[in-house]
């Protein structure tokens, strides 16, 4: 059975003020967040993925394999995996992959590390989302980065095993890109309801291979806790308090392939041995729902610590900085 | 701030890797430019050494005024940063308090983005923040 | 005046893309110091000549980069600038700096990387080192503002390009067989009526490519060489510099010649020779038709009789008189900043009688050599003689 033996977490510090884009924009209504986590002027999402990882590695180099996954990979043409890889001095013979992205992303990628049979697997999610100015306040947009070292040998000790995967899919268009017009023609909250029904069919279909009962998790970790979900989850019997720490996205927004990495991380900090996770990503139309069961109590990674540090940024001078950049994947 | 895109990749600072050079004759560690001479013993044979990241501030200021590259990110520290390895390096160093800058603080290289290059390329070379470890 | 050449050394001419300005400048250095048996610590001033490296490379200051990467430190040192007459501007500022009494020994270093940019930039950069927003804006370059004084050349003594391309053919043949020459292909008459045009009436083989190179000499206080009886006593006996036309619209044949007659005088004085002494000679030919121009400037031929002797064999290795038997800028390329230094260190070769076999001009005592710069604006000649 694989087993996660170590993992890191980035959430730069900066934090854009939701509220004041906003109102920039004449969009009013409640934030969704209170700001969102904005990578520097000299961050992007290989350097936050650089942190990640060092933290999960901690000088480690011998790895098999290297897998990121992205919206935003910096390059056009050169591979981030790679980039990555001898950034950290890793092993030049290793496998390196780069995954396209959404939200599910991580998740493919654990199930990848499961399969390769060249030792211990780096996997990475880092995501700084590029955004459409005509969307609703969303200019500047949220970036983080989580970094996960996957052992699939036999002997292998680690935090905690990897259990099944579930997955569920609905067949829907690219619709979100109905929500670019300036004044959104159709109502997008028809779109939602794609979440509830995918989410809960892939939390129902691990239930199912796992034999566990969605309420009986001590911790659930969504990409994405929108209200729709978390309904179609309390129908399967989850509890707030399984939602209680693994919450973000009201603090620094939607970090997109990383999102539900930083909830796993923050179901990990808050674990102990005999633990039970569930990670749940959404994308795109899928859904993924991953078992995890904790074996040893993990060291924090701080992840909560990182979300509260928050230092807001300028919004004036960011954008000045970024503008031309916005076109670009950051 | 404009580099030759050509004599970046020659040379340059350290891209993704931080390296010092020792010299092969006397052993002396020199900063990463130095690849002809050893001021030390005058020895013309140089070879890079790899440095582990850690070391701390000896020395700093604060930039008000920065070059193109670095517009939008002042103020800004850059120090001098002595590595445990013996070889001191200037870099800018995230995350502090540009009022609170203290000689002493140890701290960590990673990896930043530096600027943008020719045709959209971007540079990435080194930065340090503080190692809380 | 006398100044002693100490040592010599050069790197390979031509496209080098592994090899950054830093590092030839550090090889030519490097290899000239060994020749003259000195450490860096022994030099007490450093001339570097260099002409694009803000355009070329994206930066400045490149004789304070020299001085830190070869150990110089702490001798003062310059960068030195005369378009392409720089590296023969570098040694005339060395022979004074020796001649005045203040310093034993120095170096001079000339260095140019002009390979990292695309030819239509490269170019561009090149058009810097004369008045580019003026007569440039015309729409000429280097090649099409000598083209025009080709030109007038052929209208004025009645010249054909059949009598011109002779030039190319002697150099080509020498360049051949010069080991450290960007083009090293023998070539027809013919041929080089056929090349492509550049910028007529001239063509491709009577223009010179982009070259990276550097070269260096050690010189020293003529005692000093004479107290060593081993080294190949070879002197600088006259250094002599000039300025000239800034517009090449306004450049006159007149002009041309004058560029190299008038220093060229005080030269043959300095040195107590005349032109009938000097045995071999390399003349600034980065396009063809300006070989025969300095050959003239330097009294070798009478105006208009510069082109004669590539035809009938009279400027050959065996000739009268070797005019440059290194193949020239055409073949050894124009690294702007190193041209003039690496005449000096070619002249030299043929004085120590250790210039490569099939281009040695055997038992040459006096040589000479003739650089020049910008549209017409740099005239530099420097005389050397070897003793015993």
């Amino acid at each position: 059975m694989a087993v996660l033996t170590s993992y890191g977490a980035y959430v730069p510090q900066y934090r854009a003020p939701l509220g004041e884009i906003q109102k920039f924009y004449g969009r009013p209504g409640r934030p969704r967040s209170r700001g969102l986590a904005t990578p520097g002027l000299d961050e992007d999402t290989l350097t936050m993925a650089y942190e990640a990882a060092r933290q999960a590695l901690k000088g480690e180099r011998g790895l098999g394999a290297v897998i990121t996954t992205t919206q935003a990979p910096p390059f056009e043409l050169r591979k981030m995996s790679q980039t990555l890889g001898l950034a950290l001095r890793l092993d030049a013979g290793a496998v390196h992959i780069d995954l396209g992205a959404n939200a599910t992303g991580l998740l493919d990628a654990f199930r990848i590390a499961q399969t390769l049979d060249v030792g211990p697997t780096l996997v990475v999610a880092t995501d700084h989302l590029v955004s459409y100015r005509d969307r609703v306040a969303d200019v500047l947009s949220a970036g983080a980065a989580t970094a996960f070292v996957i052992d699939p040998g036999k002997k292998a000790e680690g935090i905690a095993t990897l259990g099944p995967q579930s997955r569920a899919a609905e067949e829907v268009f690219d619709v979100w890109m109905l929500g670019r017009e300036q004044e959104p023609r159709f109502r997008l909250e028809v779109l939602f309801d794609a979440y509830a029904r995918a989410t809960g069919a892939a939390a129902k279909g691990l239930e199912k291979v796992t034999e566990r009962p969605t309420g009986k998790y001590t911790s659930i970790c969504p990409s994405q806790p929108h209200p729709q979900v978390l309904r179609g989850l309390a129908r399967l019997g989850a509890q707030p308090k399984q939602l209680e720490s693994t919450q973000f996205v009201g603090d620094i927004g939607n970090v997109g392939a990383a999102s539900v990495g930083l909830a796993l991380c923050l179901g990990l900090d808050a674990s102990r041995k005999g633990s039970t996770l569930l990670a749940l990503a959404y994308g795109g139309g899928e859904a993924v729902a991953q078992e995890m069961e904790v074996t040893r109590k993990p060291k924090s990674v701080g992840a909560r610590e990182m979300i509260d540090a928050g230092e807001e940024i300028a919004v004036g001078t960011y954008y000045r900085w970024t503008e031309g950049r916005q076109q670009q994947p950051h | 701030m404009t580099v030759s895109a050509i004599e970046f990749s020659r040379l340059g600072p350290p891209k993704l890797q931080l390296f010092a050079m020792k010299c092969d004759k006397c052993g002396e560690l020199s900063p990463w430019w130095e690849r002809s001479h050893c001021y030390k013993c005058g020895g013309d044979s140089l070879s890079e050494f790899e440095l582990a990241g850690k070391g701390e501030i000896t020395n700093y200021t604060v930039v008000y005024y920065p070059p193109r590259e670095f517009l939008g990110q002042e103020p800004y520290v850059v120090g001098h940063i002595q590595m445990d390895e013996g070889v001191n390096l200037p870099a800018p160093v995230m995350g502090v308090d540009p009022d609170a800058v203290e000689v002493g603080t140890r701290v960590a290289a990673t990896l930043r983005r530096m600027k943008l290059g020719h045709e959209g390329d971007i540079y990435y070379s080194y930065k340090f923040v503080v190692d809380d470890e | 005046m006398k100044v002693g050449v100490l040592g010599i050394g050069k790197t390979p001419h031509k496209i080098q893309h592994d090899k950054s300005l830093q590092d030839l400048a550090v090889e030519a250095g490097r290899k000239a110091m060994n020749d003259a048996g000195v450490s860096p610590q022994d030099i007490q001033m450093l001339y570097v000549g260099n002409v694009g490296s803000v355009g070329f490379n994206y930066e400045n200051s490149t004789g304070l980069m020299v001085a830190h990467h070869l150990g110089v430190v702490p001798a003062g040192a310059v960068r030195v600038e005369a378009a392409c007459g720089t590296g023969a501007w570098a040694l005339h500022l060395g022979c004074v700096a020796i001649a005045s009494g203040l310093y034993d020994t120095v170096m001079v270093l000339g260095c140019e990387k002009m390979n990292d940019l695309a030819t239509v930039e490269g170019t561009s950069i090149i058009a810097q080192a004369a008045d580019s927003k003026e007569e440039y804006f015309s729409g000429l370059t280097f090649p099409s503002g000598t083209a025009l004084t080709a030109r007038k050349y052929m209208q004025t003594y009645g010249v054909s390009e059949e009598d011109l391309a002779h030039t190319s053919v002697k150099n080509h043949y020498y360049g051949a067989r010069n080991p450290s020459a960007h083009l090293r292909f023998e070539c027809t008459v013919d041929e080089v009526m056929k090349s492509a045009k550049v910028a007529d009436p001239l063509k491709l083989y009577e223009v010179c490519p982009m070259t990276d190179a550097a070269s260096a000499l050690v010189l020293c206080r003529p005692e000093i060489l004479e107290a060593q009886a081993n080294k190949p006593q070879v002197f600088i006996t006259a250094t002599s510099m000039g300025s000239g036309t800034w517009y090449q619209a306004s450049d006159t044949l007149d002009d041309a010649y004058n560029l190299f007659a008038r220093p060229v005088e005080r030269a043959y004085e300095m040195a107590g020779i005349g032109p009938d002494d000097v045995d071999v000679a390399e003349i600034y030919n980065s396009f063809a038709i300006q070989e025969p121009l300095g050959i003239e400037g330097l009294g070798f031929a009478e105006r208009g009789d510069g082109w004669k002797g590539a035809e009938d064999g009279s400027t050959w290795l065996d000739g009268t008189i070797a005019i440059n038997p290194s193949g020239g800028l055409l073949c050894k390329g124009h690294p702007l900043g190193a041209t003039g230094s690496t005449q000096a260190v070619d002249i030299v070769e043929q004085l120590r009688g250790t210039a490569p076999e099939g281009m040695l001009r055997k038992d040459a005592e006096i040589g000479i050599s003739a650089c020049r710069g910008g549209p017409g604006s740099v005239g530099a000649i420097h005389i050397y003689q070897r003793e015993g």
